[in-house]
């Protein structure tokens, strides 16, 4: 046998001991293992398009492909939501949207119960500031089916004074059980606060006003409002516009459009004044305090910079406010802020669960927050991190038939889709440093109205720093003025 | 320069054939299912073991990995429980290459969601992200399934965490213990009938070893599924799992499971008193066989007749016709060798209680002894083919879906026809069964009382 040479010995060497080292020095090899890889390149989201055409009575057929799933989406999008529920009614576009699929003339709810299982199918309806909407997802196959059942709900509509009854007695009980959350209270109340005086209150309304809703304030809604020329029908699924503009041609020709009604409704003006309001909650352990304004922008392209700035601010853990209330300070278990998109404004909300004993230094460091974004550049790392974040979020937000329903029948509502449906990514993607420093200064951030909620047992205590300070009672009714430690 | 496959070349017969059989000969493992599958699917196993499932779809820029372990609160001995959900806990503290969560803030910080669960019989862990970042979720995965870091006092502190998760799951779900002392009447042997979170006593028992043990026994690559669904490209993602999960090492073969005996038909009646309960009720069961049986489609369909929507027997017999019930759940659950049909009821008090449950005998006696309308049936199959398809309607929704299939049957291959099998139930084979299961005799019952 001829002796190794030097070379060979050495590598000899080596693979005998990592041999006698097993796996664990293979890994070691592995520097690939030691920190988190690079991205690959970013793959761009590829949405379809928003098709439509109006029809002769004035209804827009909206037609969006989805394909892979033996499934369809039928929605009908109501242009009017609880913003135009008579005044002292609020609630009522909500028990109209719950009442539309309760049944029609000669066709029992439970009966409509019995055609929509028998489509495979799931409903939900729902009614927001601007909006109302009926979603019905059912198996391909069943569209006439669909069709047929929704012409005889919007032409022969019948709204039983029982089943009116039984839904104001369920939406009476649901928001008891959701006022016990600190999270929901404490929004009610700030948008109550913040649209005061504007219909758009009306979205925050209180089981109180349902006692003044008879069936006659339902037919009246829908007469007025559940009208061709007022509603957007959206389709979603593996069909073409052609089919779905002659289906619903056969179905619903009968529904007669007639000149729209059009109604100029000023946007809500921004709260310009300094403004605390604690709202009781019995029984809450932590208190959560909010703070937000309404914001106007002239153009929807100005709601980008918004969204990085959102980002930044309060959008994950990762973000300034959670970083700073939770992870340095201690005083807080989260810190988030988001943006509220309505049709004529948005509100910014900063959302945190504080403890009691450090409310106000909790609200003064979230102010300080703000301060420092007016003042202050945000850096372009942490720009393009927001930014990253919301292109990678983006998709998540909607890959879901639920989710995807819920966000066109937004975009169409609001009339944005060019920006938010087919632009989202390129919108996004052209938010730069400057832009969103530019587009702070014009907006209200820096006299947020503050909400406070919590047991006034274990809070009262913690709330005499601020200057003033409303007292709300659990049913968000006022109750007395505290100005610096007195009552008024 | 002429290339060698230049498709101006005329190639002679046996270069075709060098051709063809190329792909295949590279990626040895790697195979796609029939046509008949629902949507694209290939698989690879590794040679340590790993079992790869891989679904390619570009309708979003987004993968959801999935990687699932076959160990389960089953695989628990006596006075271990609650080892499997602790593991789980333990998976985010921490590993050789990743600090103590930082697993969840890199998914945050890219826009990602992820979470995980355990059950009976598997531990699930779970992230959607853009598609860009694969690398970086398999990456962590890998890191966390051969490098986890556990230490004593990572242990106790998850220890403490689970005692106070179970003080306020009890504090807060009313019929917990009556829940759990159910399971553990209607589940055949110890393996499943104790809770998924452990007991109190067990856990505060469980030392450092345990785990450790736990782990290097149940977290390998010969067990576990890894699925990977979404706009990616199969083989890069090939490339990317051999380079991450490829060199781990294969662990010793997990000791087998102890499955429940040949499922015994049991009837028992008993009482349970709640002391947290605002409303009394029941609790009832049918004990029924492996998902695997060809009796399972009927009986699945059978869930639909009595409980799924608003139409369903039980809703309207018991919610809207006579209103008898305050509320209702129920439903299947299913393990690889045995499944349950679960009914809970609650009422205002005793006296409606007692007609709930009248009602349901007499609803469940009637599928067993009057034929079912075919409309109804249709409407139960038309149901059942939209919760079925909405379930891979979305990237998590499709790899969830793969994962338990498989672990389910050890293959996939009857994905193509599985829906078709539900869909071709008679009205005869609902009878068969329901007179095979549901009956008296294997009917478990526990009446829930205030105390």
């Amino acid at each position: 046998m001829r002796n190794l040479s030097a070379r060979e010995r050495r590598i000899l060497t080596a693979f005998l001991f990592i041999s006698l080292l097993g796996p664990q020095a293979l890994y070691a090899q592995e520097k690939f293992r030691r920190s988190p890889p690079f991205p690959q390149p970013l793959r761009l989201l590829k949405l379809p398009e928003i098709e439509s055409v109006k029809l002769s009575n004035g209804l827009k057929v909206a037609l969006v492909r989805r394909e892979g799933l033996p499934l369809l989406t039928m929605q009908l999008i109501v242009l009017s939501g609880e913003s135009s529920s008579p005044e002292g009614k609020s609630g009522v576009a909500t028990i109209t949207a719950r009442m539309f699929p309760k049944g029609a003339e000669n066709l029992t709810s439970s009966k409509v119960d019995e055609i929509i299982e028998y489509i495979g199918g799931k409903v939900t309806t729902a009614a927001y500031g601007d909006y109302s909407v009926f979603t019905l997802t059912f198996l391909e196959e069943y569209l006439e089916v669909a069709l047929d059942m929704l012409s005889r709900m919007i032409l022969r509509p019948s709204f039983l004074r029982r089943e009116i009854d039984a839904e104001k007695r369920n939406i009476f009980f649901e928001i008891r059980e959701r006022e016990k959350d600190p999270s929901y209270l404490g929004k009610k109340h700030l948008l109550q606060l913040l649209f005061e005086g504007h219909p758009y209150a009306k979205v925050a309304f209180r089981e109180d006003s349902l006692k003044n809703i008879y069936p006659r304030d339902i037919l009246q809604f829908f007469r007025r409002y559940y009208r061709p020329e007022n509603c957007i029908l959206l389709f979603q699924g593996d069909l073409n516009l052609n089919t779905a503009v002659k289906k619903t041609s056969h179905y619903l020709n009968l529904w007669k459009g007639r000149e729209k009604e059009i109604t100029y409704l000023k946007p809500p003006e921004a709260c310009k004044k300094k403004r605390v309001a604690f709202v009781d909650l019995p029984g809450a352990k932590e208190a959560t305090v909010f703070l937000g304004n309404v914001i106007y922008t002239p153009s929807r392209k100005e709601y980008f910079p918004l969204f990085v700035l959102n980002q930044v601010l309060g959008g994950t853990p990762n973000s300034r406010l959670f970083l700073n209330l939770r992870e340095s300070k201690e005083y807080a278990y989260f810190a988030f802020s988001e943006v509220e998109l309505f049709r004529l404004c948005s509100v910014f909300i900063i959302r945190a669960r504080v403890r009691p004993k450090f409310i106000f230094l909790s609200v003064e460091e979230c102010l300080k927050e703000i301060e420092k974004i007016l003042r202050e550049e945000i850096s372009s790392f942490e720009i393009e991190q927001a930014k990253s974040y919301l292109l990678g979020n983006f998709p998540l937000n909607i890959e879901n038939l639920d989710d995807f329903s819920r966000y066109l029948s937004k975009i169409l509502a609001f009339d944005i889709g060019s920006e938010f449906w087919t632009r989202y990514y390129e919108n996004i993607m052209s938010v730069s440093t400057e832009k969103v420093f530019e587009i702070v200064q014009n907006y209200p951030f820096a006299t947020p109205v503050i909400v406070v909620v919590g047991d006034k047992e274990n809070i009262m205590d913690y709330l005499s720093d601020f200057e003033e300070i409303e007292i709300y009672d659990s049913k968000g009714i006022f109750q007395y003025l505290i100005s610096k430690g007195v009552e008024e | 320069m002429e290339y060698i496959f230049s498709t101006r070349k005329k190639l002679s017969p046996i270069r075709k054939c060098w051709l063809i059989l190329l792909p295949f000969l590279l990626n040895p493992a790697l195979h796609s299912q029939g046509d008949n599958f629902p949507f694209h699917v290939s698989q690879l196993t590794l040679k340590n073991g790993l079992h790869v499932i891989i679904s390619e779809d570009d309708s979003f820029p987004l993968v959801s990995v999935v990687i699932a372990y076959n160990v389960g609160s089953a695989d628990e001995k006596m006075g271990k429980t609650g080892l499997a959900y602790l593991l789980e806990n333990l998976m985010f503290q921490g590993s050789k290459h990743v600090a103590r969560m930082q697993h969840v803030a890199l998914i945050n910080k890219i826009g990602g969601r992820l979470n995980a669960l355990t059950s009976e019989e598997k531990t699930v862990y779970y992230q959607t992200v853009p598609s860009n970042q694969l690398p970086l979720v398999l990456w962590l995965e890998s890191d966390r399934m051969n490098f986890l870091e556990i230490t004593e006092s990572k242990v106790e502190r998850t220890k403490d965490s689970l005692l106070e998760e179970i003080k306020h799951r009890k504090e807060i779900e009313p019929y917990f213990e009556s829940l759990s002392e159910f399971d553990r009447l209607a589940r055949p042997g110890f393996s499943y009938s104790h809770p998924v979170i452990g007991t109190e006593n067990d856990i505060r028992n469980l030392t450092l070893k345990d785990v450790k043990d736990f782990y290097s026994t149940y977290y390998a690559p010969n067990n576990a599924v890894l699925c990977i669904a979404g706009n990616v490209n199969r083989s890069k993602v090939e490339e990317l799992v051999r380079r991450y999960f490829g060199t781990l090492a294969e662990g010793k073969s997990p000791p087998p499971r102890k499955n429940p005996e040949e499922l015994k038909k049991v009837s028992t009646t008993q009482v349970f008193e709640e002391v947290l309960a605002p409303t009394p009720g029941f609790h009832l069961g049918y004990r029924l066989p492996s998902p695997l049986s060809n009796d399972f489609y009927p009986l699945q369909i059978i869930e639909y007749i009595l409980l799924r929507g608003r139409s369903s027997r039980l809703h309207k017999r018991l919610m809207a016709r006579e209103r008898l019930a305050y509320s209702y759940s129920g439903g299947i659950e299913k393990w690889k060798h045995f499944s349950l049909l679960k009914v809970s009821v609650l009422a205002n008090n005793e006296v409606m209680t007692e007609m709930c449950r009248k009602a349901v005998y007499s609803e469940v006696n009637r599928i067993r002894t009057t034929r079912i309308p075919d409309k109804e049936l249709t409407k139960a199959k038309n149901m059942l083919k939209a919760d079925y398809v909405s379930r891979y309607s979305t990237t998590l929704g499709r790899a969830l879906f793969l994962v338990d299939s498989y672990l389910q049957k050890g293959s996939l291959s009857h994905l193509a026809t599985e829906l078709s099998m539900f869909l071709g139930v008679t009205p005869g084979d609902i009878i068969r069964v329901a007179h095979r299961y549901l009956s008296p005799d294997n009917r478990i019952l526990l009446t829930v009382r205030i105390k």
